[in-house]
């Protein structure tokens, strides 16, 4: 394919959002929630949250045999917008401490590749 | 909005049998008692170190590391299709034979001097055996009963009294109606903590202190006739345990990327068949450092391994039926994963502070409430134990001294 997109072109909007967020494996993507700043997760999650169900349904109509790079890049970035939204609509204040006490926590096996 | 009044606390009257004494804090943190429950607990009881979904085929195996017997184990499905567990260690001369965590082998060699032994164990072959003074048969891996119940792999290291199921008891067709019994793959986390396992184990066999270590998570789950979301029942088996665990009625609907997760794990869920089943409430605590949580869309298990008197290690899993089959489910699972993972990443926290403060020494007590029984009732198991343990001991230095 010759196309240079990022995302499926009807996610093109969330580009910016690719390099920070589209992450490989789940403790990487849990980790760059680990060390992200509350303003870089508060802009990612404001963009990237009201698009979820749309993304996941345009994925699942794709499956995941069918899935291209870009695809696969929007699934990560949906992936660790899961982990982002933990610390937007839970930990909110309280996530600067606890992102220090997780990091003990480490993630080693997961379907989607730890 | 009123909460409609739908609970009543477990009485103490149900729970007299276990005691109300203060409990002694030494056994928490003295690395003597520590020695004994080496022996008079882990030694002598059935033990979790893994699931069959890890060895999906003939000769896959994993190693288990059991640090408070000094152990490391092969554990292998043979060509039988049965799980065997052996101590990874060469007959020779004692090498552990294995390195990799995990993998598949028709057969098993060892670096030292290249001894080879099959998936049941056997010395296949060993170079220049003709020199050695024994035969093959005598140079068999050594095995450990292992037993397999809910899919949920159990080794001993004695000679067990009973099988497994027999002491598991009414807990083993629990295990087998719980999720777990069909998972095929699992997500994991594992922690350290500078904490004794009993404490470590303990917080999360009692509810008094979710609503303070856990604000965020605890309290849309708690109500005012049940503010501290207590269980709504305690069930003892030998010295295993359990608790139903008890929802709120009128929760508060989830919102933002919660509720997409919720909505799109609980289609998973109800695919799987395992959504509204009968054990979905249902904790249940193995002797001595398993308990499993039959929850549907959180489904985990969590055992405490022992390193030392102040160490241990928590393996925490989320088990799941079939592999991820729609982007949905994998989003589901990674954020149940991460939501339990914020839970017990508060927990472990306040554990090792738990921990430091018995250590010190200034307490000879602590104290332990009716909601709290399932503590209570794990130290008694344990105490019960390495006394006895030490009445053996006592009684064969006895026998030794008037041999003498
Ligand atoms: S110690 Fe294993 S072959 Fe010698
Ligand atoms: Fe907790």
């Amino acid at each position: 394919m010759s196309t240079q997109t990022l995302l499926p072109e009807s996610f093109a909007a969330l580009e910016p959002y690719v390099a920070g967020w589209a992450r490989n494996g789940s403790a990487a993507r849990a980790g760059r929630r680990g060390n992200s700043t509350a303003e870089e997760r508060e802009a990612f999650y404001a963009a990237v949250a009201g698009e979820l169900p749309r993304a996941l349904d345009y994925l699942d109509a794709k499956g995941f045999a069918a899935l291209d790079d870009a695809d696969q890049r929007l699934m990560n970035m949906m992936l660790c917008l899961g982990h982002v939204a933990l610390a937007v609509e839970q930990q909110n204040d309280a996530e600067p401490r606890h992102a220090r006490d997780r990091a003990h926590m480490h993630i080693t096996h997961t379907p989607a590749g730890a | 909005m009123n909460s409609p009044t739908t609970f009543t606390p477990v009485g103490q009257d149900e729970l007299d049998w276990l005691g109300t004494d203060p409990v002694p804090t030494k056994p928490y943190y003295d690395p003597a008692w520590f020695e004994l429950e080496r022996e008079a607990v882990f030694r002598r009881s059935w033990q979790q170190v893994g699931h069959v979904c890890e060895l999906p085929e003939q000769g896959s195996f994993i190693r288990r590391e059991l640090e408070v017997l000094g152990a490391s184990l092969l554990i292998v499905r043979g060509k039988d299709g049965e799980v065997c567990a052996f101590h990874n260690v060469c007959t020779h001369r004692g090498t552990q034979l294995v390195d990799e965590a995990a993998g598949k082998r028709s057969t098993f060699s060892c670096p030292y001097h290249m001894w080879t032994f099959g998936l049941d164990g056997g010395l296949i072959s060993a170079p220049d055996f003709e020199s050695f003074h024994v035969t093959k048969a005598e140079c068999a891996l050594p095995q450990l009963a292992c037993e397999v119940v809910g899919g949920l792999i159990f080794v001993h290291f004695g000679k067990p009294e009973s099988s497994l199921r027999e002491w598991l008891g009414p807990y083993a067709n629990k295990l087998e109606m719980m999720p777990v019994a069909r998972a095929t793959t699992f997500s994991e986390y594992v922690y350290d903590i500078d904490a004794n396992w009993k404490l470590t184990y303990d917080n999360f066999q009692e509810n008094y202190h979710l609503r303070f270590i856990h604000p965020s998570a605890a309290g849309p789950s708690t109500s005012p006739d049940n503010p501290f979301a207590y269980p709504t029942a305690y069930d003892f088996h030998g010295p295993h345990r359990s608790q139903r665990i008890w929802t709120k009625p009128d929760m508060a609907p989830p919102t933002g990327v919660q509720a997409v997760a919720f909505q799109r794990g609980a289609i998973c869920a109800m695919a799987d068949g395992i959504l509204g089943a009968e054990t979905a409430k249902d904790y249940i605590g193995l002797f001595p450092n398993f308990f499993v949580f039959g929850s549907p869309m959180q489904h985990f298990s969590h055992t405490v391994y022992p390193i030392a008197a102040d160490k241990s290690r928590g393996v925490i899993r989320l088990y799941w039926i079939g592999e991820d089959e729609t982007p949905s489910e994998r989003f589901a699972r990674e954020y149940f994963m991460a939501v339990a993972r914020d839970v017990h990443t508060e927990d472990r926290a306040v554990i090792e502070r738990g921990h430091k403060g018995l250590a010190s020494g200034a307490l000879e007590y602590l104290h332990f409430q009716t909601q709290e029984s399932l503590c209570r009732h794990l130290f008694n198991m344990v105490s019960e134990k390495v006394e006895a343990y030490r009445a053996e001991l006592t009684g064969r230095a006895e026998q030794e001294g008037a041999r003498a």
